[in-house]
């Protein structure tokens, strides 16, 4: 591969001209509207400096959704990685090969289904009166049950189908981690009358500690895009209960007031933010 | 049965649910999209019905639902094809002729994948009302061809990777150029790989919601956008049109599971090697 030849920059120049353009227009336009008083029914603003940044900061529903956002991130990646991990053990301990196979392939689908299409799926499984998931509670109880309209339940209602898709998802990637690992630890374990939950916490996540950190950055990315489900499944109800930072920054730009600048000095903040957690992350992961 | 034993049993029960709740909630959706109104609004589920095609007849028929899936079908494919196109050769040039920005390049790649989806999608809003393409097919298509290059770049550049550089190397001896290399020989060995990467790039933007809602009011919307509003109408709730509009969105993806699947696979295979 030593010769010279314009194969890398005939390859990548277009690629990487197109991605510049589309990541910096939108990202530098977006700091450009966030210092105007633009609104969607009035086509030109006037700047306004940062009023829009120390508006925020003042704004109660802002506070209320950056606490949502951090609980949606914190439980879903959570409870993602303790299905992942603890299902992932399961298939590689307790299915045979053809079995595992055909579980790996169930399991991935909630993940492939596109997330309007899991929202709804769910948001009828939980409806209180035709609902399939709610109907052993109203047959037993004889009470509807409304889990996405209660304020205590709603947000974990809807990252459990969140969880649903994401968790399943990584048990086939942890089981096929497991399988990558070389036997020997783990016979030599077995001879030394390790239990299995022994082997597991001592010997096979310790040598996986890496590619589940990479799986924790991954699903963190991942959870940032909860919008679909957030829109379909509650609208950011009941109250701003499930109004993550995104669900909030839309309402703002879109539904209620247009109000596109402020809208965008949230979604400033919210790159701003992201950017430098994910970029400190990614370093330390490397 | 000693606890072992228990423990295997209680194990297969676990997974046994888990794959339960994977499938059920889908194929319940798909038996109420073949329901009477009268069949869903029951107060116990119905297993046993006499099934009927109205829904699917009724979605299919509404301009809405088939405006939206021809948009849907039109940017995704326009997306993916200039993905693939731009994408894959960049994904080689990478992986085979690395300099000294390559680590800055696959980081620039990533990042744009932290990028909040809302961050990106308001100034677009506003770039696009500017030029007077908002709510066109042409700016979706543009958006999305963001997504669709960042990931087959993300996916490719490990699948040529794999290629054993003997193979080329040998094709070079032969008196093949670099071109002749990419298109005649790393092309076709990691083709299985690559056609992984360009089906998730699809299924991403086929998904898509959240830029499609923002970019879109009535001409260019896509089937999701169309699925949602069904979604959010008012009392009446016509559950079984609804059913059927999910099921119709969630085909296009569910058709890759196995090619999926099979790259996951591919993935991980080498590191047992």
């Amino acid at each position: 591969m030593k010769q010279k030849t314009s194969l890398p920059a005939v390859f990548l120049t277009p690629a990487m001209m197109i991605l510049a353009v589309l990541a910096f227009v939108p990202t530098v336009y977006a700091i450009y509207i966030s210092l105007q008083n633009r609104e969607l029914s009035r086509p030109v603003g006037d700047f306004v400096g940062l009023a829009n940044y120390i508006d925020l900061f003042s704004d109660r529903r802002f506070i209320n959704a950056i606490g949502v956002s951090l609980t949606w991130e914190a439980v879903t990646v959570g409870m993602t990685l303790i299905v992942a991990v603890g299902l992932g053990i399961l298939l590689f301990e307790c299915a045979a090969p053809r079995m595992r196979n055909m579980l790996a392939l169930l399991f991935l689908m909630p993940v492939i289904l596109p997330r309007v299409s899991a929202a709804f799926v769910w948001k009828f499984a939980f409806h209180p009166l035709y609902g399939i998931a709610t109907y052993p509670y109203k047959a037993i109880t004889g009470q509807p049950l409304d889990l996405l309209s209660n304020p205590a339940t709603a947000l974990a209602t809807v990252a459990l189908v969140d969880v649903w898709q994401w968790g399943l998802f990584f048990a086939v990637i942890v089981l096929k981690l497991l399988e990558t690992l070389p036997p020997q630890p783990f016979e030599a374990a077995r001879l030394d009358h390790a239990r299995t939950w022994e082997i597991y916490t001592h010997i096979a996540i310790p040598m996986l500690k890496a590619p589940l950190i990479s799986l924790a950055f991954v699903k963190m990315i991942e959870s940032l895009r909860a919008f679909d489900l957030i829109y379909v499944m509650t609208r950011g109800g009941p109250g701003i209960t499930t109004e993550t930072l995104d669900m909030y920054a839309f309402s703002q730009g879109f539904i209620e007031s247009g109000r596109i600048s402020y809208a965008s000095s949230m979604a400033v903040l919210m790159m701003i933010a992201t950017s430098i957690a994910f970029t400190f992350i990614w370093k330390r992961v490397q | 049965m000693n606890a072992h034993m228990l423990g295997r049993v209680v194990g297969r029960i676990l997974l046994f649910l888990a794959a339960f709740s994977a499938v059920f909630p889908v194929f319940w959706t798909l038996l109420n999209a073949f329901k009477n109104r009268v069949d869903i609004v029951t107060p116990t589920p119905l297993f046993i019905f006499t099934p009927t095609l109205d829904n699917f007849a009724y979605v299919l028929g509404r301009e809405s639902v088939f405006a939206g899936l021809i948009n849907s079908l039109i940017i995704s494919g326009a997306s993916v094809l200039i993905g693939a196109l731009l994408g894959l050769p960049a994904a080689y040039a990478i992986a085979r002729y690395p300099n000294r920005w390559s680590g800055d390049i696959q980081f620039f790649v990533l990042s744009l994948r932290f990028l909040p989806p809302v961050a990106i999608a308001i100034p677009l809003m506003v770039i696009w009302l500017d030029f007077g393409l908002y709510d066109t097919r042409l700016s979706m298509i543009v958006t999305y061809s963001l997504l669709t290059l960042a990931t087959v770049i993300w996916l490719s550049v490990p699948a040529f990777a794999r290629v054993p550089k003997e193979v080329e190397e040998a094709a070079r001896v032969d008196g093949y150029g670099p071109y002749a290399i990419f298109f005649l020989v790393a092309l076709p060995i990691a083709l299985r790989s690559l056609i992984g990467a360009v089906a998730f790039a699809f299924v991403l933007v086929w998904n898509e919601f959240l830029i499609a809602l923002m970019l879109t009011t009535s001409d260019a919307k896509t089937l999701p956008i169309v699925a949602s509003e069904l979604t959010q109408l008012g009392r009446d709730v016509p559950w079984g049109i609804l059913n059927a509009s999910v099921v119709l969105l969630s085909i296009p993806p569910l058709l890759f599971i196995g090619v999926l699947s099979g790259m996951l696979n591919s993935a991980f295979k080498r590191k047992t090697s």
